[in-house]
Formats: C-alpha cells, structure tokens, sequence
C-alpha cells in the first residue's frame, strides 16, 4: 500500500470484454453440474470438502473475473480475504468448545472408575492411602479447605458456613469417624458449598478420607455397623464401586431448561443422547 | 464540497462558515458531525451516568434502599447498554476521530463524507430505539443479553437490541470510512513511517470494527428472531445452543473492548510527546504494537466464559492465547513512560488525564491477566472483582482518554482556551472520586461479592458504602468539567492557531480551521513527534 | 442539478468531489471502500455460516435427514438463474463503461427479471415447506422423518434465517440496479464515470457467491 492519492497518472480501466464475460458464466454452470453431480457419490466425509472446494472455484471465477479483482489492486484481494481469516479463526475457536464438551483431558470428576481398586480394604488406613489421599486433596480440596486443611482456602472468605477446620474437633456436621468423612464426600453437605464428590473413584474418596482424618489430633476407627451403615462388607478385600454417573454440559444444560431441577439423580435413563455419549466413553482410555 | 449555486457569504470557519439548524443537520462536514457526535455521546453518557449513580444508591445498604430488585435489574441493563454501545465504543472515533483524522492526513475530509453523516444519524437511531425501549418497560436481562433468558423475559428486549443493531451500522461506517481514508487521502510525503500514532491507533481500530461489528449484528439479529420465530439455535428446549450464544456475542464483544480503549491510547500517544517536549520513544512499537492488540483481540473472546461449562479445551486455548494481549499493551505503556523520562514536562490537563490513564489503565490492565488466569477466574468471575476491572480500563482508561484529547483538542475546536484552574480542580475531584469508587469493588470482589445483585452480605457494606460515595466525588468532577467547558467555550481567551506548539498536521492550519480545512494540501516532509526539548515554551 | 434526458449516451459532467485530486482518485477510493464493504457482509453472513456448519458437525444424521427435504431442483434452477444474472450483469456494466446506455440498460433490465425470477422460485419454495409444517423449530410440525433425528427443526430454523437474509439482499440489489437504470436513463452515467454501475454490480455478484456456497451447504451437503 503506496501514498498514491496524487497520482495523476491515467490508468487504464480494464473494462472485461463481453466474449470473457459469457465464457465465465458457462464455466461457472459448468461447475454447477459438476458439483451437483459429485453429490451423488458417495465419499463420505470427503463429500463436504470436495463440495466447498468446488464452490470456492466458482466463487474465485466470480470474484476475479465479475468483480474484476484479478487484474485490480492487490490490496483489494488482500481486504476480501482477510475476512476469510478472520471467520476462520471465529469457526476453528468456536469448535474447540461445542465440538470437545465432555471430552477428558485433565483430570477430574468425569472419569470412568473401573471398579478395580489398587488398595485393598480401603476402608482402613494406610501410609500409602493417607499419601494418595493428600495428593488428591491438593487437586480438589484446598480452595475451600485451605493447604493444610484449616478452613482457610481462598475460596473461604465467601462462604457461609465456613469449611471445615479439620484440625479441630468442633463442627463436623456428619461426625470425625472414616465412614463419616466418607459419607460427607458422597452426598456433601445440602445448604453448604461442600458438594457431593460422588463421582471420584472409591479409591481417591478413601484416599481422602484418611488423609483428612489424619489432620485431626486424634484417629478414629469405625465399628462394623458404621461400615454396614455406609454398605461396606469387612469381610470382603474390595469396597466395589459406587461412582455416580456424571452427564455432559450440554445434556445438563438442555435438562435445566426442559425440566428444572426436577432430576437430580445425574441417570442416563430415558436420554439417547447420554446412552451414546457412554458408549463414546467407553471406547476410549483415560490416564490415571 | 461546493454545494451551492446562490451566492453566499460564507465565515471563515466551518462554524460560521454556513449558518443555522439545518445547514448542521444536513452537512457533510467531518468536524461538525464530530461535534454532533460529541454532544450525543455526552448527552447519553448522562443518561448512563444518572444510571449508575442511581445503582450505587440502592447499593449503600444491603436489601431494598431505594427500588425493587427487578427495577435494579433494569438500571445495570442500561448503564451498561448505555455506556458500552452509545459511549465508549463511538465516543473517541466519532467525536474526536472525526473532527482530527482527516486534519492530520492533510486531507479536506473523509473518504466518504455522505456516508459518515448517514453514520451519524444510524448511531442516533440505535439510541432512540434504546431509549423508546426504556419507556416501554426497559429490559432486565443485563447488556450482554444472554440466552436462555434474553428468549423468555417479558421486557422490551427487542426495541433495545434492534437500537444496538442499527447503532453497530454506524459502528461500521465510521470504521469503513477511516480505513479508506488512511488508505487513500494521506498528504504528500505522508508515509507510513510519519503517520501521526492517533492515526494508527484509529486505523487499528477501524479494522476491528469492521471485523467484528457484522457478527454483532447477526447476533442481535438472530436474538431478535429467536423471540419472534422460535428459531432455537439458542435455545435449549428446542435443540439449540446457550453457550453458542455466547460465543457469538463475545467475538465482538471482545473485539469491541480494544475498540473502546485503542482510540485512547492513541489520544495519549499524541498527547504525552507534546507535554514532554522530547521525541516519542518506540514510535514503531507502538504503531504496530496497536495492530498486534488488534489482532490477538480476535482470539480470546472465551475468556468471558471459562465457568459457562465450556469444554476444558477451549479454557485451556482461550487462558493460554488471552496472555498474550498484555504483551503489545506492556510495550505501549512502557514506551509512553520512557518518552516521560528525562522530557520537560508541562502539567496541563491533557497531560494530567494521560498520566492519570496510565496509572488507571495500568492497574485495570494488571487485573485483567489476574482475571485472565482460569484457575483464579473461577474464583472471580461474576464478582465485583471484574467490574472493577473493566471500570478501570473503560473510565479509567478511555473516559481519560475522551477527557485528555476534549482539552487537548479544545482550542482546535473551538479557537479558545479552556481555564487551566479550573480544569485541575475538576481533574483531582476526577481522579480521587474513580478510585474511591472502583478500588473498594476489588476488595469486595476478592471477597466473594457477587455482581448483578440488588443486595448483598452485611460484611460487605464498608467497601459499598465507600464506593457510593466516591460515585459522588466522580459525578461531581464531570458535571464541573462540563460546566466550565461550556462556560469557556463561551467566553474563554483566544487560544492562538497552536497554542502546545505540536507538530501534527491539525495544528498547522488555523484554530478553529477553515472549512476546508487547508487553503493548500501540505506537503509532509518530517516526522511528526521531533521535539526538541528547548523550543519556546508557554506554560 | 439539472440533467438533460437522453438515453443514448449520457452527457453530464461529474465533478469530483472536493477532497480527491481526480476522477481517479475518487474512483479508486470508492472500489475500495467497496471492498472494505465486502468484508463486512462476509463476516455477518458468514457467521450465520459458522453457526450452521457446527451444528451439522453436531447433528450429522438429523441435518442428513433434514436436507433430503430440500427440492434440489430448484435449488440448482436457481443457482443457474443467478449465475446467468450475473453474467448479464457484468456485460451491462461493460455496456456502461464503454457508453452504450442502451445495451446497459437492456442489460440491467434482465438482471432485474433474473432477480425476479429467482424470488418467485424461492416463493414456491417456501410456500410448500410452510404447507408441510417445515418451519422455524419452534413452528416446526411435520412429522414424515423418524423419531432419532431429533434436531431436524433446527435445520429448518437455519434454512430460513440463511435463504431469507439472502433473500433480503437480492431484494436490496434489484432495487440498486433499479436505481441505475434511472441514473442512465438521466445520463449521469459516462464512459469517464461509471463508479456507481460498477460497484452495484459488486454488489450483486457478492450476493451471487454467497448463493454459491448456499446452495451446496444446503440442498447438497446436508
């Protein structure tokens, strides 16, 4: 782009003779046939690209030879152009969301537990539980509980009631024992912040509960009623699996929108939708 | 262009040059419709303004201070639709852009005079549709206009997002305009490496307006059709896509905060050469660097959306790709502050607002990476914590902006001095009352308050409190400055054809300018920001 | 002003305007500012776009399903009827240029019947799908297609939004030509000045390229 205005050259104005005009056009009903024609065939995805790269032949015989912009000022073509990035961009970033909802790339709530669990008796304490549980706890806990679990998380300030000290012994809603803790982590606390953390595995759930429990100045040990009453058998080596099933945003969000809250029981029952994102699910692995 | 065949006296300005009502409403002279643009904008930032102090009141003590909450809801939807689309976003392009650009092209007028009236009266047409909307009910859904709710609600959410679509129209225009014009009007010898950085700045500007607006507009359009003819793309009970609403709107919308805050910056980029009296620092980095805030301004609209339950991909990319705009906004402030170093500075207005836009912007800009981070946004997001983050930018930022250029401008315009007492008087009650207002919102925004809300936790009271009434010390440093800008408009001294003694091509023709703006096209053959520290200076 | 009426090749004088150095000059500033133009109606029609090609990649079988409903007949009618419309187009323009008023305004003349051409179809269009039940999502009552494809509505809502706001600027291009035709009929067009019958023609073959991408996406690919 050159300061130009004063020029007072005459260039010539190329005016498209009538014979390259009409050639054009037949080329152009040409492509037409062509591009309905190849709809016919079946190639799958590539139908799509093959389509739109017919019609940007005839939309660049359009633009270069109509609108002239083949023989014009390269900055006329570079302008029309840049629009094209642009809507680029606004596509490709706008896919990085609706086209990934529900996919998993860090870890979190949504991962499938397998019910295989690599501690066994989960249900009682161990140094390497009490470690995975402190690793977990500093993922989904401290911004509420704080780092070293005193209630004093950045996310505290805000909250009525406040989180647990759980150095103390005063406030815990459900009790100190392991299966108290456990139940806590499960159904969280309704008219708190603390949500329900169903949908960890059973592993990092029991990892949590000792840990936490280990932050309090005294350990307590749970009868065989308190396991019973949490449906854990002593006798077996497993705690099984009890992970709630979590559902993508967007089945949520149409959910909220049809029906409320009237279904809180995050099911896939009576959702096509949700049954075929399970069988996606399955089909891929997720790290640990 | 010569448009009478009668002959007829005309003065030797273009604010005499021809006479009354009409001769104004129908001209095609930029530097009155930049005159009209500015009493419209500032007539409307009164409206929006009278909007926010009536938020603040209700918000000095929590529960009901003064109206219901469903009314409260009302008064934020218009401060913001108000402020945002017929404010900020035409303000320095419409009213100062105008009347200087073609000026310092060395040009007689914009590309497409005809087209920039009709840009003009778009721009009123959006704000008369606003306002007819308010009088009908008014909307309650917040200026953003989300989807689902923006569907349901029973306010005149038409009447106000068709005044913001046709308003964008002039959005547009004025964008086209300029471009062409810096394109194809530049004086002799005016090469791209002596534009003057307000030009680059308006030029960056000017590409995203003509960018992003037209996706705003088929936004708006499609809302307007979601409430009509149920067409669900947005809508969740027929199949469609909240959020995709959102991504539609943020794409301009972000786009659309650069475009408040470039044409200030480039205000500031003239103004602080000039009151230093030393070369400006950087002048490559900055021009360009106002075409890499343009660009990168195009990437990062999901920033408005990390907890809408967006993909974690897109948090990631949007997080990642939004760092990178504090870069080329890093390089401005720096070079604007080593022009400072060393330079012999005159403390006059224009100059008080560019370093008070440096400190505000400044901050306001540091929040933004803070808010930027996605693990903390959670945290922040939908508290006052962002809303003092964008009055930062937006008042502290381009408000200062508007205010600098209006006195550095003033004797261009009007061919008087405004008086420099005065205007410091009003610059202290200015600067104090914004930071006693939106300084307390941080705090309480850190805290947990939430934003939208008509009410909130006793503990929250001493940052409201302080905040109201910083509000008044804010209002009363505007309504000052108008008061006495009118006043010396009126009857202030003559200012002298370049009373800074700047280099830029506005200055080099009469104060207030012929309507032709030069009696001959100059011919450019320096650079417009080589001051020598020891010319003749007047303080 | 006054012109004199003579259709056969136009007389007036155009003066330049004030701030341009030359006929050039302005000509040259208003092709671009034509092109700046440009880039904004790619944008806003464009996202229309966006919107469509991610909920096809959303829903592939229901959009599959949708537009076999689509009358591909016409579609392809259509696109011929715009193709051949902007042909006649460039050739009036060309006319202008070299001052043959009467070739151009021949020339003009058809774009505008093409245009009409191209409504009254898409009237027929339209008529049966509204008689089917094919509307808008909200509207949307026709119920020939199996229950699985669930978000055929939405194909429809898209369809009309997109077709319609094309509809909306041919509508607006044929009332431009029209008003070409009055400006040479008052002889303000002249081979030294031809700006404003080249960029309504810009305008329409904008409008028929966007048709080019349209009728693909739609009555093909779906």
């Amino acid at each position: 782009m050159s300061s130009q205005n004063n020029d007072h050259s005459h260039s010539h104005h190329y005016i498209l003779p009538d014979s390259k005009a009409i050639k054009t056009a037949i080329a152009l009903l040409i492509l037409t046939g062509v591009t309905v024609a190849l709809s016919y065939v079946h190639l799958g995805r590539f139908n799509f690209l093959v389509g739109m790269i017919v019609a940007t032949m005839k939309a660049s015989l359009v633009a270069g030879i109509f609108m002239n912009l083949a023989k014009d000022r390269r900055s006329n073509l570079v302008i029309f152009l840049t629009s094209f990035v642009f809507l680029g961009v606004f596509v490709v970033l706008t896919s990085t969301d609706l086209l990934y909802r529900g996919d998993v790339y860090v870890k979190g709530p949504l991962i499938r537990d397998t019910g295989v669990s690599k501690f066994k008796k989960s249900w009682e304490p161990s140094p390497e539980l009490v470690a995975h549980g402190k690793a977990i706890f500093a993922q989904q806990c401290v911004a509420c509980h704080g780092v070293e679990g005193k209630g004093d998380g950045p996310a505290a300030a805000a909250l009525n009631p406040h989180p647990q000290n759980f150095h103390v012994n005063e406030g815990w809603k459900n009790g100190r024992k392991p299966s108290q803790i456990f139940k806590t982590l499960k159904e969280g606390i309704p008219g708190s912040a603390m949500a329900s953390f169903a949908t960890l595995p059973m592993d990092d759930r029991w990892g949590l509960t000792h840990y936490v429990e280990s932050l309090g100045t005294e350990i307590l040990k749970d009868t065989t009623q308190d396991l019973a009453a949490i449906g854990i058998d002593p006798t077996k080596e497993s705690a099984g699996s009890d992970v709630a099933k979590s559902i993508p945003i967007d089945i949520a969000i149409k959910r909220t929108a049809v029906d409320g809250d009237k279904n809180s029981q995050n099911t896939a029952e009576g959702h096509p939708e949700l049954e075929s994102y399970n069988n996606r699910l399955k089909s891929k692995t997720f790290s640990k | 262009m010569a448009n009478t065949n009668t002959p007829e006296v005309h003065g030797d300005n273009y604010l005499n040059y021809s006479k009354g009502l009409w001769s104004w409403l129908t001209t095609r002279d930029h530097k009155r419709i930049g005159l009209m643009y500015l009493a419209t904008v500032l007539t409307f930032f009164l409206v929006g303004g009278i909007f926010a102090l009536l938020i603040r009141i209700e918000l000095f003590t929590p529960g009901k201070t003064i109206v219901d909450a469903v009314t409260y809801n009302k008064f934020f939807t218009y401060h913001g639709a108000i402020m945002v689309f017929l404010v900020i976003i035409p303000a320095i392009p419409g009213a100062i852009g105008n009347f200087v650009l073609p000026m310092m092209l060395g040009a007689r007028d914009v590309a497409f005079p005809k087209l920039n009236l009709l840009s003009y009266y778009l721009y009123l047409a959006g704000a008369i549709f606003a306002v007819v909307s308010l009088f009908a009910g008014g909307a309650d859904t917040g200026w953003t206009f989300y989807t689902p709710y923006s569907i349901k609600t029973s306010g005149t959410v038409i009447l106000v997002v068709f005044g913001a679509f046709i308003a964008g129209f002039a959005s547009i225009l004025t964008g086209l305009n300029f471009i062409v014009s810096i394109h194809k009007l530049r004086a002799p010898g005016l090469t791209w490496s002596r534009l003057p950085l307000m030009l680059w700045a308006l030029y960056a500007t000017s590409v995203m307006q003509v960018l992003a607006t037209p996706v705003l507009a088929i936004t708006l359009l499609l809302l307007i059709f979601e409430r009509v003819t149920h067409i669900g793309i947005f809508d969740p009970a027929l199949g469609g896509d909240a959020v995709l609403f959102q991504h539609f709107f943020w794409f301009y919308s972000h786009p659309a905060v650069y475009i408040m805050i470039l044409p200030a910056m480039g205000v500031i980029a003239e103004i602080i050469p000039v009151f230093s009296r030393k070369p400006m620092f950087g002048y490559r980095a900055i021009a360009l660097s106002s075409f890499g805030i343009a660009l990168v301004a195009f990437l990062v609209w999901g920033h408005h959306m990390f907890v809408t339950g967006q993909s974690e991909l897109a948090n990631f990319v949007f997080s990642l790709l939004t760092m990178f705009v504090a870069v080329p906004t890093g390089v401005k402030v720096f070079s604007w502050v080593a022009t400072m170093y060393k330079g012999s500075i005159r403390f006059n207005a224009p100059m008080l607002y560019a370093m008070g836009f440096i400190e505000l912007f400044t901050i306001g800009g540091l929040t933004g990476v803070f808010l930027a981070t996605l693990s903390i946004n959670v945290h922040l997001t939908d508290t006052y914590f962002v809303i003092a983050h964008f009055h930062y930018v937006m008042v502290g930022g381009t408000i200062m902006g508007l205010l600098g250029g209006m006195h550095y401008w003033f004797p261009k315009v009007i061919g008087k001095m405004y008086n420099e007492v005065s205007a410091r008087i009003a610059f202290i009650f200015v600067i104090i009352g914004f930071n006693l207002t939106f300084f307390p919102q941080f705090i309480a925004g850190a805290e947990g308050m939430p934003r939208r809300y008509w009410s909130y936790l006793p503990e929250f009271t001493l940052w409201n409190q302080l905040s109201t009434i910083g509000s008044w010390f804010l209002a009363a440093g505007f309504f000052y400055t108008a008061y006495y800008l009118i006043r010396d408009a009126r009857k202030g001294p003559k200012s002298g054809d370049n009373p800074w003694e700047a280099l830029t091509l506005e200055w080099q023709t009469p104060s207030p300018p012929p309507h032709e703006n030069f009696k001959e096209i100059p011919i450019v053959e320096t650079w417009p920001y080589d001051y020598k520290p020891t010319a003749g200076l007047k303080s | 002003m006054s012109h004199p009426m003579n259709p056969e090749v136009g007389n007036h004088v155009h003066h330049h305007a004030h701030h341009f150095s030359s006929a050039e000059h302005e000509f040259e500033t208003a092709k671009e500012g034509m092109w700046v133009f440009m880039v904004t109606e790619v944008l806003m029609v464009g996202a229309l776009f966006v919107g469509y090609v991610i909920f096809r990649a959303l829903y592939p079988e229901a959009f599959h399903e949708a537009h076999k409903l689509l009358n591909v007949k016409l579609g392809a009618l259509n696109t011929v009827v715009l193709i051949v419309s902007s042909m006649t187009m460039v050739l009036g323009v060309g006319a202008a240029q070299r001052g043959n008023n009467k070739k151009a305004l021949t020339m003009l003349g058809i774009t505008i019947g093409l245009g009409f051409c191209f409504l009254i179809v898409k009237y027929f269009e339209y008529s049966h799908k509204f008689h089917e039940g094919m509307l808008t999502a909200g509207f949307f009552t026709f119920d020939g297609l199996s229950a699985s494809t669930s978000h055929v509505p939405l194909f429809f809502s898209f369809y009309f939004m997109m077709t319609g706001i094309h509809a909306f600027h041919v509508i607006v291009g044929m009332c431009l030509i029209t008003w070409m035709i009055i400006r040479i009929r008052r002889g303000e067009i002249t081979p030294a000045f031809y700006t404003p019958v080249e960029l309504v023609g810009f305008y329409w073959h904008f409008v028929d390229i966007v048709w080019i991408y349209l009728f693909p996406l739609l009555y093909l690919l779906g």
